[in-house]
């Protein structure tokens, strides 16, 4: 069997054996979009001016939650420095994991956020606008944190060093990301943001995986 | 062939003569240019007639700020450059590149609010260059935690400079991302350079301040990076000779 298929089954079976991690980002993503709503204003069209941004703040801290958790466990049993020294490309493995993490932290999120994006009265075709930009955004965000999660390895108390690095990176996704949503939402054209964050989501795909290997490879030495 | 005479300069020893050498020329030359820029700024240059004696707070404001992004640009390449050819004294150039352009970011911010109060009635807007400031700033702080948290030496080089280097590659985007919201910030006064929107007498103290902070700034990093340099060369034999 092909070495990447192998630890991308390994990386599902243990993500079920932490569910917890998932869960957390999961029910705090919904919690936001939920309570937004109810400590402002819930008219119509004040909801709808601002459930770009809230749907990417809330997917944004979400997935800062649980990254703290993305190699930890594996650095401490040893399982990092195996895939090192393994016969696979050790940038290509990292990717594969990054992917695995994704489709368990972030997948569920675009799933209930149809679910979220009608409490705030968008209509059919915004959801899927919606979910198409969360796709793309946490796809180049996962990469980011993996990036934060390698580099702030070996730190015993990371979290306020890992919001420092981590926000002035993820700023333009944000922003395209709730242009595009905006957009859409007062039917204007949404290309432009929407190639930008193909563009970044490509670029995070290239650089992304490398420059966390060689963050993980610092971190081991 | 010629990057023999680079690589020259890449060991301690021989970075730390030529550091000390060239540290007092720059430091005073970069003085002097500051202190007759000043001059000219604040009493030699005549009023604007839209702003006042207000608009003097130029000569302090736009050198921090060109330097707030060189300075970063300059410890990009020197990470770029420690991590490609592992040289120590790059690790270290970058390292004491850090907190001054951490300063200068600071004043550049620091003095926009300044003539931003009166002139736009408010201290801070959402605006883009402004924010795109803000944004280096803490990128400089994320690469100062990072190397100051990790206790290894080496390994904080290495890590600090991988941040660094993301920083460069991330910096236009973010910059062009902030672009997005309408500007109330003036377009850049020199960079018109057929038609400048500034007349001469108010130009030449700028340029002087401009060019007198860069070379105070090479000068800094010469003492930086040669202190920085002995620290971590502390036990070798030519250290002791010095």
């Amino acid at each position: 069997m092909n070495i990447y298929f192998q630890l991308f089954s390994r990386e599902i079976s243990v993500a079920f054996k932490r569910w917890t991690d998932a869960l957390t980002g999961f029910i705090l993503f919904f919690l936001i979009a939920i309570l937004f709503p109810l400590i402002s204003d819930s008219n119509k069209e004040f909801l709808l001016t601002i459930v770009g941004p809230i749907m990417m703040f809330s997917a944004f801290f979400a997935s800062m939650l649980s990254m703290q958790n993305m190699f930890k466990p594996d650095f401490q049993n040893g399982t990092i420095e195996q895939l090192m020294l393994s016969k696979g490309s050790f940038v290509s493995l990292i990717l594969t994991k990054t992917i695995a993490y994704w489709l368990f932290t972030s997948l569920p999120l675009i799933l209930i956020s149809g679910l979220t994006a009608s409490i705030y009265f968008v209509s059919a075709s915004g959801i899927l606008i919606i979910q198409l930009t969360l796709v793309l955004s946490t796809l180049t965000m996962v990469h980011i944190n993996a990036f934060t999660a390698a580099i702030t390895l070996g730190i015993r108390y990371p979290g306020a060093l890992m919001t420092l690095i981590i926000t002035p990176i993820t700023l333009p996704i944000l922003i395209f990301g709730s242009k595009t949503i905006e957009n859409s939402i007062l039917g204007a054209d949404i290309s432009g943001p929407l190639y930008f964050l193909t563009g970044m989501m490509m670029l995070s795909f290239f650089l992304g995986p490398w420059i966390t290997a060689s963050a993980l490879k610092i971190s081991m030495d | 062939m010629n990057l023999k005479k680079i690589y020259k300069y890449g060991s301690p020893p021989n970075f730390y003569r030529f550091a000390m050498k060239l540290e007092p020329w720059c430091l005073s030359l970069g003085l002097f240019l500051i202190a007759i820029g000043s001059i000219g700024g604040l009493f030699v240059a005549p009023k604007d007639y839209q702003m006042g004696d207000a608009f003097r707070i130029i000569y302090f404001h736009v050198p921090s700020a060109y330097l707030s992004m060189s300075a970063y640009a300059a410890m990009g390449i020197a990470s770029i450059i420690g991590i490609v050819w592992r040289s120590n004294v790059a690790f270290a150039v970058a390292k004491s590149i850090a907190p001054f352009g951490a300063l200068m970011t600071a004043v550049a911010l620091i003095t926009g609010m300044l003539w931003g109060k009166p002139m736009w009635g408010t201290a801070w807007v959402w605006d883009a260059r402004l924010t795109s400031e803000f944004i280096l700033l803490l990128l400089y702080f994320g690469y100062i935690t990072l190397h100051a948290t990790i206790k290894e030496q080496k390994k904080a080089d290495r890590a600090a400079s991988l941040l660094a280097i993301l920083g460069i590659i991330n910096l236009p985007i973010i910059h062009y991302s902030v672009v997005w919201w309408n500007t109330l910030h003036q377009a850049s006064t020199i960079s018109k350079l057929d038609s400048p929107s500034i007349v001469g007498e108010m130009l030449w103290p700028l340029l002087l301040m401009i060019i007198g902070y860069m070379i105070f700034f090479i000068g800094v990093i010469c003492r930086g990076g040669s202190a920085e340099v002995l620290m971590r060369e502390k036990r070798s034999n030519w250290v002791k000779e010095v």
